[in-house]
This record gives C-alpha cells, sequence and structure tokens, in this order.
C-alpha cells in the first residue's frame, strides 16, 4: 500500500486534551469525532481506541456514529484535500467532468482509490458546499474554485501543486 | 489623484471568496495605499462577484459587479482623476438610473435578506444600527407576554421555511403550553438540499439577527437552552455565527439575565456531520445527543418530548430572521405580503443555466416566471429553459408550460414538486430528466438512514431502475414499476425523507415522459448526456489539427497528426465519453450526439 505513510502519529495527550475540553458523555460523540478529523484528516483507529477508553462512549456507539455521518472517513488521506461539490447546480453544470480530469491528472485509475500513489492528493466528493451559482467548482484544503470545467480543474491543481510544492506525476493514459 | 473621503466596500460571503474577493482587496489596497476598504457578507448576487460598492466624498454610492483586478484599475480611474465610466460593471449609482443588473435587485422584496451584504456581520454595531436587537429589548422592556408575541407571531402568517410549512406559530404555542423543567429552543441550519445556500448567506451574512430571532423563540416558548446546529461545510457561517454569539454575550444580549430582565437563554453551536436526513427534527435531535442521525416516531412531537426529553422547538434559520421584522414591523405588515395561503416572502437559491443567479426574496405568489425571467434573466445559454427544479432531492420538476404557477405552498405542491427550503435549480435542453431523476434517487439512496425498508431498498431498486433506462437497456414495464414503486416508497416510509423521495422520479414521468421514452425506445438521449447512448465525432472539415483534444483524452481515444488539419478523430472503442475533449475544442468541432 503506498498510502501507508499517510497513516497518522496519534499522540494520547493530544486525544485526552480534546476529551477535557468537549466531555466524555454521550452527546459528545460527533464533537469529540470532530475534533480527531480536524487534526488527522481521518479518524485514526488509535485515537478511536483512546477515546473508547476514556470516555462513557462504547466502541459500538463510537463506530456506530462515526460510520453514519458523510464527514468521517477511516482511511487516510492525502497531504491535502481536493472537494469536488456535487450538488444539484453543479451535477446538471458537469460535476463529472471534474472528477474525470483530476483523476485523469493525479493519476488515480482504480475506483475504489481515492488518494494519489504519492499520497500527494485526495479525491473526495462532497454533497454541496452551498455556492451554486459557481458551479460546478471544487474547494482545495480551504481554496474556493468555482465556475470550472474539467480543463480548468487541472489548472487550478497545477497551480496550487506548484503554490505548496507538491509534484504531479506526467497523466498516463489508460485504455477504456 | 483624489483619493479623499473614499470608501471601499468589498462583499466578502463564501461566493466572493469563491470569485477573487481578496485578489481585489489586494489590488484596491495596491491602487490607493491607505484607503478605507471593509468587507461586507455577500449581497446574493452571486452571478456578479466580486461585487463592490463605492462611496464617494459626497456620499454617493455605486455598486459594481463583476469586479476583478483590471476592472479595478478602471474603477480607481473614474473615482480618483475622471474618465470612462465603467458602464457595463454597474450594478446601481447614485442617480438610480436602472440597467440590466440593478433589475435583479429592484425585483425583490428583502425582509429575512433585509441586513445581508449591507453589514459587517461580525460587528454589533452596524447591526444595532440597523435595528438588531430592537424586538427583543422591546419585548424584554415593555413586558410582552409570551401570549402577546406568539400571537403577533400568528398574525404575521409566517410558516416554517425550511420545507415542511407548519406556521411558526402553532409549533411555539405546543412548546409553550408543553409541561417540561427544561426546554430547548434549536436552530436547524443543517442545510442539507444539494442546491440551497439561503441560510448559508443568512448565518455568513447577518448572524446578529438569526441569534436575535432564537432569543424571541425561545421567549416565546420559555426555552433558556439552545443550540444552532449549523453545517461543518459552511466553515464561514460557523466563524461568523461565533464572533457575534461572543459579541452578543460580551453585551448582555445572551447569557444569564439578558439586558437586566429575567431572562436568560444560552447558544451552543453542533456542527452538523453531513446527513440530509439530519434536516428531519427528530433525527437532528439524536445527532445532538451523540446518536446516528435516525428519525424518531412522532407523537409524540418534540414540542412535548424532545431533546433529552424535554419540549422542544425546532425552526429554521430563514424562519427566525424573519422574526425580528416582525416583531418591529408588526404582523400585519408581514402578511401583508403573500397571499392567502402563503403569507410573507421566501428565499430562493437561483442557480443552474440561468443568466442572473444568486439569492432572490420575493412575495409569495410571485410566479416562477417572474422570478426565472424579470430577475433571473432567463437562459444563461442559447437553449431555452425547460425546467426548474425545486425543493431539492424531495421536490419534483416543474416545466415550463407551468411557469405562471404562483410560488405558494398549495399551488407548487399542486404541480408534484414542493416548496421545500427554497433551492431552485434552473435546467436547459442541455440536461437530460432521467439522469437528473438518477441523481437524486442516488442522492436520497445514499442519504436514507436505513430504518424504513421501503426507503432503504425502495430507492435502491428505483435508482438500478433508472441506471438501466440511461444505459438504453430499460423497458416499457420499467416506466410502471417506477410509478409503483415510487408510491410504495412515499406510503411506507417514517420521516418526510422517504416520504417524498421519489417526488424527482414521479414529476419527470409525468412532464417528461417522452424523455424516458426516447431512452427506452430509441436508445437515444434527448440532452446528449446518458454516456452509453451518445458518441463523440470529429467534424473534421473544421478541425484545425491543433491537437488539444489528444492531449486532453484520459484514454487514449483519439489519434491525429499535430498541424494537419482535419486529421483528427476519435476511436468509438476506446472513448468514454467523458467530453473532455469538447471542453479543450478551440474550433468547437467535436459532435456530442
Amino acid at each position: 500500500m503506498a498510502n501507508e505513510s499517510l497513516e497518522a502519529v496519534v499522540e494520547p495527550q493530544l486525544v485526552q486534551s480534546w476529551i477535557d475540553q468537549i466531555g466524555g458523555d454521550q452527546s459528545a460523540t460527533v464533537p469529540l469525532l470532530q475534533a480527531v478529523q480536524n487534526q488527522y484528516g481521518y479518524l485514526p483507529r488509535k485515537a478511536m481506541d483512546l477515546i473508547i477508553e476514556n470516555t462513557e462512549v462504547s466502541g459500538r456507539q463510537l463506530y456506530g456514529v462515526a460510520t453514519f455521518y458523510a464527514q468521517f472517513r477511516m482511511k487516510p488521506v492525502g497531504r491535502h484535500l481536493i472537494k469536488v461539490c456535487h450538488g444539484t447546480a453543479c451535477h446538471v453544470t458537469g460535476a463529472d467532468r471534474l472528477n474525470t480530469s483530476l483523476r485523469f491528472q493525479l493519476n488515480i485509475h482504480d475506483d475504489d482509490q481515492d488518494t494519489a500513489s504519492t499520497g500527494s492528493y485526495t479525491l473526495q466528493d462532497v454533497a454541496c458546499v452551498g455556492c451554486c451559482s459557481q458551479a460546478p467548482l471544487m474547494v482545495i484544503d480551504d481554496q474556493l474554485f468555482g465556475n470550472i470545467n474539467g480543463a480548468a480543474a487541472q489548472k487550478s491543481l497545477r497551480k496550487h501543486a506548484r503554490q505548496v510544492g507538491e509534484e504531479l506525476v506526467k497523466p498516463e493514459k489508460q485504455l477504456k | 489623484m483624489n483619493a479623499q473621503g473614499l470608501e471601499i466596500i468589498v462583499g466578502e460571503g463564501t461566493c466572493g471568496i469563491a470569485a477573487g474577493s481578496k485578489e481585489v482587496m489586494e489590488a484596491f489596497s495596491e491602487a490607493i495605499p491607505g484607503a478605507n476598504i471593509r468587507s461586507v457578507s455577500c449581497l446574493g448576487m452571486c452571478h456578479m462577484e466580486v461585487i463592490t460598492e463605492i462611496k464617494d466624498a459626497k456620499g454617493d454610492s455605486y455598486t459594481y459587479g463583476n469586479v476583478d483586478k483590471k476592472t479595478v484599475a478602471k474603477i480607481v480611474k473614474y473615482h480618483t482623476e475622471g474618465g470612462d465610466f465603467p458602464e457595463e460593471n454597474v450594478i446601481s449609482r447614485p442617480d438610480d438610473l436602472e440597467n440590466e443588473n440593478s433589475k435583479y435587485i429592484k425585483g425583490q422584496t428583502r425582509i429575512a435578506l433585509r441586513n445581508v451584504g449591507e453589514l459587517d456581520p461580525t460587528s454589533l454595531e452596524q447591526s444595532k444600527a440597523r435595528d438588531g436587537y430592537k424586538a427583543i429589548s422591546m419585548i424584554l422592556s415593555s413586558g410582552m407576554s409570551q401570549d402577546d408575541v406568539i400571537n403577533e407571531v400568528k398574525i404575521s402568517g409566517i410558516r416554517g421555511r425550511g420545507g415542511a410549512g407548519a406556521p411558526a406559530s402553532m409549533k411555539w404555542t405546543f412548546a409553550k403550553n408543553a409541561p417540561g423543567a427544561q426546554k430547548y429552543l434549536i436552530l436547524n441550519g443543517d442545510e442539507g438540499d444539494p442546491g440551497a445556500f439561503m441560510d448559508r448567506s443568512l448565518l455568513e451574512g447577518d448572524p446578529h439577527n438569526v441569534i436575535e430571532g432564537m432569543l424571541i423563540a425561545a421567549y416565546a416558548i420559555g426555552a433558556t437552552k439552545g443550540y444552532a446546529y449549523i453545517r461543518a461545510e459552511y466553515p464561514l457561517a460557523l466563524k461568523n455565527f461565533q464572533t457575534a454569539m461572543d459579541d452578543a454575550m460580551e453585551a448582555n444580549l445572551l447569557g444569564d439575565n439578558i439586558l437586566g430582565s429575567d431572562m436568560s437563554f444560552h447558544i451552543k453551536i453542533k456542527e452538523g456531520a453531513g446527513a440530509f436526513v439530519c434536516g428531519e427534527e427528530t433525527a437532528l435531535m439524536a445527532s445532538i445527543e451523540g446518536e446516528r442521525g435516525m428519525p424518531n416516531l412522532r407523537p409524540p412531537y418534540p414540542a412535548i418530548k424532545g431533546l433529552f426529553g424535554m419540549p422542544t422547538n425546532v425552526n429554521n434559520v430563514e424562519t427566525l430572521s424573519n422574526i425580528p421584522w416582525i416583531i418591529n414591523n408588526g404582523g400585519p405588515a408581514y402578511s401583508a405580503y403573500g397571499t392567502d395561503d402563503s403569507k410573507g416572502t421566501k428565499v430562493f437559491a437561483l442557480a443552474g443555466a440561468i443568466k442572473r443567479g444568486g439569492l432572490v426574496e420575493v412575495p409569495m405568489g410571485t410566479t416562477i416566471r417572474q422570478v426565472l425571467y424579470d430577475i433571473g434573466g432567463g437562459s444563461s445559454s442559447k437553449y431555452p429553459i425547460k425546467a426548474v427544479q425545486l425543493g431539492g432531492p424531495s421536490g419534483g420538476v416543474i416545466p415550463a408550460e407551468l411557469f405562471d404557477t404562483p410560488i405558494e405552498y398549495a399551488a407548487i405542491n399542486a404541480t408534484g414538486a414542493i416548496m421545500g427550503s427554497g433551492g431552485m435549480i434552473v435546467m436547459d435542453e442541455k440536461t437530460c430528466m432521467v439522469d437528473l431523476a438518477k441523481f437524486f434517487m442516488e442522492f436520497n439512496h445514499l442519504e436514507s438512514c436505513g430504518k424504513c425498508t421501503f426507503c432503504r431498498i425502495g430507492t435502491l431498486r428505483i435508482q438500478e431502475i433508472l441506471s438501466r433506462i440511461t444505459d438504453g437497456k430499460g423497458t416499457m414495464e420499467d416506466i410502471d414499476t417506477l410509478d409503483v414503486l415510487s408510491r410504495q416508497v412515499m406510503t411506507s416510509s417514517l420521516c418526510a425523507l422517504g416520504g417524498t423521495a421519489p417526488n424527482p422520479v414521479l414529476t419527470t414521468l409525468k412532464y417528461f415522459k417522452d424523455e424516458y421514452l426516447a431512452h427506452i425506445k430509441d436508445q437515444r438521449c434527448p440532452a446528449a448526456v446518458c454516456k452509453s447512448l451518445i458518441s463523440h465525432v470529429v467534424i473534421q472539415a473544421d478541425c484545425t489539427g491543433c491537437s488539444l483534444c489528444d492531449a486532453a483524452c484520459p484514454t487514449d481515444a483519439i489519434t491525429g497528426q499535430k498541424k494537419v488539419v482535419g486529421s483528427y478523430s476519435i476511436d468509438m472503442d476506446k472513448c468514454i465519453n467523458c467530453s473532455m475533449c469538447v471542453e479543450v475544442c478551440k474550433p468547437d468541432c467535436i459532435l456530442v450526439e
């Protein structure tokens, strides 16, 4: 697995600090998961274990909630995250083409793969970021790129990569 | 250069930032060092972003749209040393001369949105200058009773703007009368309709108004604790709301003994974690309690047994945004707008194939045609508008022949669509209605919480049938099955998600059956969208041999000789119909059919 290096190193003190701050009763489940995900970009097993050990939240409860909501992800994430909006306006204006072109640019070819093999970018579909008049659009980290087509998405990605010092591998054409 | 007394105000909502407001701010600071530049929230004219208002020394105000680095130079020149008036960027000017751009704002009646884009959302002072917290202060100082407040809201006739449309006063009465040691008020800002963004804009652009709406509702029902449930996907809304809450706390407008009265009210922000079903109030409460966001059977209604088992009232952001205005201006002033069935105004998020898109607030009873053409300016493409989608994944499509339908709950429901939260997606002839129905069913299936079998599995079966049809493998029997299955899902689901999920299928079947038939009988997608039924062909007579299509093609389907006119062609066996080549082709010589 090329993505293994993306596994986060979880610091127990940090997890404990969130528990101290947010609380450890059942209603803290979602905020705790959000704190973990904000820090690591996904929910590392180690952090989940720490929450189960140190709060009233059971494993059943924690994983039940984590797998219910679209926000949470169990797999490690690339160094940068690209969210492609798939709201209604984006869908009818060609959001699918953004996915095609970005996957091509990042050499992500398997359907169940969402991160470039170099670990640079992870591609994620999101429901709607609420900027429908700029459709179709994508968000790279915190930066929004609106009114783009597939070609413009590739260009924006290349520009972003230059800015943050990520190297993009030359796209390889795939057979159908 | 005379930049004296020039005030520059840049719209910085999420859309403005996306369109490059930061660059515009920088360009202004570079052009006029030390200039008085500030940012406000989004005016809702998303199609004209970035928007900038210039106030000159005389106090005259000019608003410009589509501002970028180049136009900044033009605008600065005009206002400092004189020069050509940047005519094509003007939205409004002091002489109030009407132009194409100004129709967008002038066609609206802004009550919920009255301050959005007018003030710095993080400034309590500016909010107060525009009557912020005036209504709650008046209620607390005049000794207006809970019933008086509820009665005023009852007179206004406002119905819930989140989708279901229950009269706000009715919900408040139930919650007020319910016995309970602790009552809760919840702000529902889990705007899940992928195509609606008025709640985002209200939270980003006028958070103090939303907080005041919560205060009034809390007073009316007797709640001392509140939750603001806001989508995590709206970072700016969360930030501005938090700032507003902190400032309100500081000013004793929130917290204990508000403004020296007996009233106490504390708000906690809960970030929604991305589940459409959490817009349903019982699911939303489960989510706050730390559970999977699954709806529960009603009754008991939340007003009786809600959050943590206590009486709870849940109101949508837009509903609460109207409340301070209603108290300040009186219920009758609000009910003067609208129709017998639906009072007041409603905000719509206009997007898709529309020339002027963004947020539009109009009185109920305005026709769809007026919104689309008078305010929205009609189609943004060379193709005519064929339908609008109203109500998101729970709503339906309304075809062009019904555009004279007035926007009110009953009339919209009669078309098969629903008012919903107000997402209005405009579609031209390049949208395939079967594909659209499939898109919504995929969404509804993914977002189904899984509690009810028909919703969980029925939505999947519907989606499978639709995929079969878009693949050109559908049968006439499928159409009957879709109809039967849709009705079964609607009647056998606990909450509104399942209860309305098949609406997009039923309405497209009702109004665009010909498109279903074209897919099934002729294996043809009239809008040239469905990938299995289209092909890409180079019109070689127009090909300039630029090779851009080859570079863009992800599958090596395109071959030709660089710089040789007319040499490129597409191998259909390798082509995945992704249309990447169409995007880059300069002479527009790739035909999709």
